[in-house]
């Protein structure tokens, strides 16, 4: 089973990451990009039942789909914080629940004009649960009895409590903007960069370029997508000229692509989070001593270097690494065995289970080295594999300890999703920590800026404190690409900027 | 021989209802259903509930079970869970280059096997014979996956001479003739060293046989020795082993298709287990246990044909 966009979802990077994402830049200087051609890019994709509803995108495929052919009104920029895309600019009033957006002059595919209705008719699709939608979370605090247009440009958006962190919503992907009234996706209208063309259900799909696009119409004439769900396949297939895209590439290809002339890597630093969850609601991690135990008994330094392959960096027990809002002051937690030892030996366990995958490809090794780490302060570690389609749903409920990844994601939506006393039925770790739903709220409330991330920084550090999320490792997120390929970089996934075939070109 | 050729078709239909029951009972018991994995790891309790409603996942499994029973009863394979389109088309779509990519895979087989183990029969232990053996020995040791990456490395990144994936095909639209040959020789190699060696093996006790040594001393030419004796005998007890063979073939490869990105049966049923897509998966058993079925019959009725005396069907 291939890796998928539905087994990652969010995750980040380490310190100094984006000057190294510039460095991975392949679009430098070099005169104007070429125009014209067809970019082929392959990823894996969901199979016979996919859709083009930009809404719900259970894969990394749908997600850079819907980018090439919708637009949304704000964008996620590298550090997760969002800066207006579709939209102008929004302004909140004093209180944080009511936002004044205005939209830029642009126009969907048929030549309608993008409108405030037809925003506010998107946003309660995506709000709507029988739409079951990716982004729902993001837009149910919405009034939308109280919300209104204000003219065809600009739109007034009332929140049931104060959200002074809403327009990030606006930036998500699966908040694609498109006309009012459309439920059918069979032959989807957007406004982006490419027009869809043609689309099979588990084959390809194919755009063209929209030249009235606002921002500048693309330099390829054409996009296609193609489906290759193993990854020496799109490896090979870049190779051989028969792509110029292949999304999501081992560390090991990685070397073979970047010492090939015909081929360039890009990298996103920091891209992926490698937690391991222990569950706080049963023994035997109930017991706090063992937890500590875990986490001083990791040898995180190994961890990256022999599972991540040297494309990684160590974890922290915190997401959000390189992203807004993160404690940079918070210590990194290191090794301490005698410690971890005596810890084990008074909380009387000798055995816990392990739970893991082949999901992600870092987890086969990672189980080996973790269990080899924790039988050194006395711990035997029992190996349960559970098989990647239902990975995630089985650790939720039978795991004590479990591997898990997410990638990029603004901490505050990372928090919300995974954190807070709401969150329990869905959470890994069933922990519960009021405090933290206290700073949640009140960073969502306060309009200065400092104080917000004081108080997502706190949570952030009674995550690690009190281990919450153990992460134990961070990984690179690694896409290759054709030599001839131009404006692209190695941006981490769920940005903007990621899969965004906009601004490139084959020369 | 009729009588026996009917009980084996009744019994056929029997298997056909016992693997129709056994892989629905198998699919209830998976972890997950189709709801939780189209949905994903941050999907909340909520939607997935959601999504079982309108999937028709909440009602019981048994209900499921009698409404697809009830449609094939009609010659209705019923609908995609995930979906939502027609069972047939999904199949239908992956079937035609499945059959394709089997079909290749016999016309190059057969007279290879042919060829390869009359000769190294007919000459037994001689230096032809042992290279033979030695080399479609090493063919059939070699796993798909290593051969596959092997042959892609040379022909397709070295030599430049053939795709590297059939990436961008759906079925056999958009397929080429040289994205095809890789994967066909993936699949003879792998056959053709246990075929060969047990035609070998036949033709040298055929060769030997009494009967064959009486023609030969009344003066029957060498030629139809061989051709309408020797061979046919030597044939028959590769025949089952050849059945297996094709059988495997129309089950679809899922190794082969992974690795060139070609969307045949294989890969179709590996992917409508995972989303746990009950009539899909159905479908597909029911069609992979018919083809057992008949090839299996057909290789018994050459059997019969080939040499009367020594087949009781």
């Amino acid at each position: 089973m291939p890796v998928s966009r539905r087994s990652f979802l969010a995750g980040v990077a380490g310190a100094g990451a984006l000057a190294t994402l510039a460095a991975c830049a392949n679009g430098g200087a070099g005169g104007a990009p070429q125009t014209g051609g067809r970019l082929r890019a392959a990823f894996v994709a969901g199979g016979a039942q996919e859709t083009l509803d930009p809404h719900r995108l259970p894969q990394f495929m749908d997600q850079a789909r819907a980018k090439a052919c919708f637009d949304t009104l704000g964008r996620w920029e590298q550090d997760m914080s969002c800066t207006p895309r579709l939209a102008e600019s929004w302004e909140p009033d004093a209180t944080g629940t009511r936002w004044r957006i205005r939209l830029r002059q642009a126009s969907f595919h048929d030549g309608r004009p993008v409108r405030a209705t037809d925003v506010l008719y998107t946003y309660r699709r995506i709000a709507d649960p029988a739409t079951t939608a990716s982004a729902a979370a993001l837009f149910t605090g919405i009034d939308f009895a109280a919300s209104r247009a204000v003219n065809d440009r600009e739109l007034e958006i009332v929140l049931g409590a104060p959200n002074h962190l809403f327009p990030v919503a606006l930036g998500s992907y699966g908040s694609e903007i498109i006309p009012e009234g459309t439920t059918s996706f069979a032959a989807p209208v957007g406004s982006g960069p490419f027009r869809f063309v043609s689309f099979t259900p588990g084959g390809p799909a194919l755009y063209r370029r929209n030249d009235a696009y606002w921002d500048g119409a693309p330099a390829l004439d054409e996009l296609e997508f193609l489906p290759v769900a193993d990854e020496s396949a799109r490896v090979g297939a870049l190779l051989s000229g028969q792509i110029e895209y292949a999304h999501d590439i081992r560390a090991t290809s990685a070397q073979q692509l970047a010492s090939d002339s015909r081929t360039q890597v890009l990298t996103a630093p920091g891209a992926a989070f490698q937690f391991l969850y222990v569950k706080h609601d049963r023994p035997p991690f109930d017991d706090p001593r063992l937890r500590q135990a875990l986490v001083l008994g990791l040898d995180r330094e190994a961890l990256a270097r022999v599972a991540l392959l040297g494309r990684g960096q160590p974890g922290n027990d915190m997401f959000g690494k390189g992203l807004q809002y993160y404690p940079d002051a918070v210590p990194q937690r290191t090794r301490d065995v005698d410690r971890a030892k005596a810890l084990v030996a008074e909380s009387g366990v000798t055995t816990v289970e392990l739970s893991t995958g082949v999901t992600d490809p870092s987890w086969p090794a990672a189980t080996q080295l973790i269990v080899a780490q924790l039988a050194e302060i006395g711990l035997t570690a029992q190996v349960r594999n559970v098989p990647p389609e239902t990975y995630f749903a089985d650790v939720r409920k039978n795991a004590t300890m479990h591997f898990s990844r997410t990638g990029t994601l603004p901490v505050q939506n990372w928090i919300a999703t995974t954190q807070l006393s709401s969150a329990l039925t869905n959470s890994f770790s069933k922990y519960v920590d009021p405090e933290i739903d206290r700073l949640h709220a009140q960073a969502l409330a306060d309009p200065d800026e400092g104080a917000r991330a004081a108080a997502i920084g706190s949570a952030l550090t009674r995550i690690h404190d009190n281990i919450a999320s153990p992460i134990w490792g961070i990984s690179d997120w690694i896409v290759g690409v054709h030599g001839d390929v131009k404006g692209l970089q190695g941006f981490r996934p769920n940005t903007f900027d990621w899969a965004n075939f906009a601004k490139a070109s084959l020369g | 021989m009729t009588a026996r050729a009917g009980m084996r078709v009744g019994l056929a239909l029997l298997q056909l209802v016992a693997v129709s029951v056994g892989v629905f009972v198998l699919t209830t018991f998976l972890p997950g259903d189709t709801a939780e994995v189209v949905l994903g790891p941050l999907a909340t309790p909520e939607q997935i509930e959601m999504l079982r409603g309108q999937l028709g996942l909440d009602r019981p499994v048994w209900a499921q079970f009698a409404d697809w029973v009830g449609g094939l009863v009609h010659g209705d394979l019923g609908r995609s869970i995930a979906t939502g389109r027609p069972v047939v088309d999904d199949i239908g779509s992956r079937l035609g280059l499945t059959v394709v990519l089997a079909l290749l895979a016999v016309v190059v087989l057969v007279p290879l096997v042919v060829v390869l183990g009359l000769y190294g029969g007919r000459h037994p232990g001689s230096p032809a014979d042992r290279l033979i053996t030695a080399a479609t020995t090493v063919a059939h040791a070699v796993p798909d996956f290593a051969l596959g990456l092997l042959l892609v490395a040379l022909f397709a990144l070295q030599l430049g001479w053939l795709p590297a994936t059939a990436a961008g095909s759906v079925g056999l639209s958009g397929l080429t003739a040289p994205m095809l040959v890789l994967p066909v020789a993936i699949l003879v190699s792998n056959q053709l060293g246990r075929l060969a060696r047990q035609v070998r093996i036949g033709v040298v006790e055929a060769d030997a046989a009494e009967h064959v040594a009486h023609l030969r001393r009344l003066g029957l030419a060498e030629r139809t020795v061989l051709l309408r004796h020797v061979l046919p005998a030597g044939v028959v007890p590769s025949l089952q082993q050849f059945a297996r063979t094709v059988d495997g073939l129309l089950g679809g490869v899922l190794v082969v298709e992974a690795l060139f990105a070609l969307p045949g049966l294989g890969s179709g049923f590996v992917a409508a287990v995972q989303t746990r897509d009950l009539p899909v998966v159905q479908a597909y058993a029911l069609l992979f246990a018919a083809t057992t079925v008949v090839v299996n019959l057909v290789a018994d009725l050459a059997s019969a044909r080939l040499v009367p005396q020594a087949v009781r069907l």
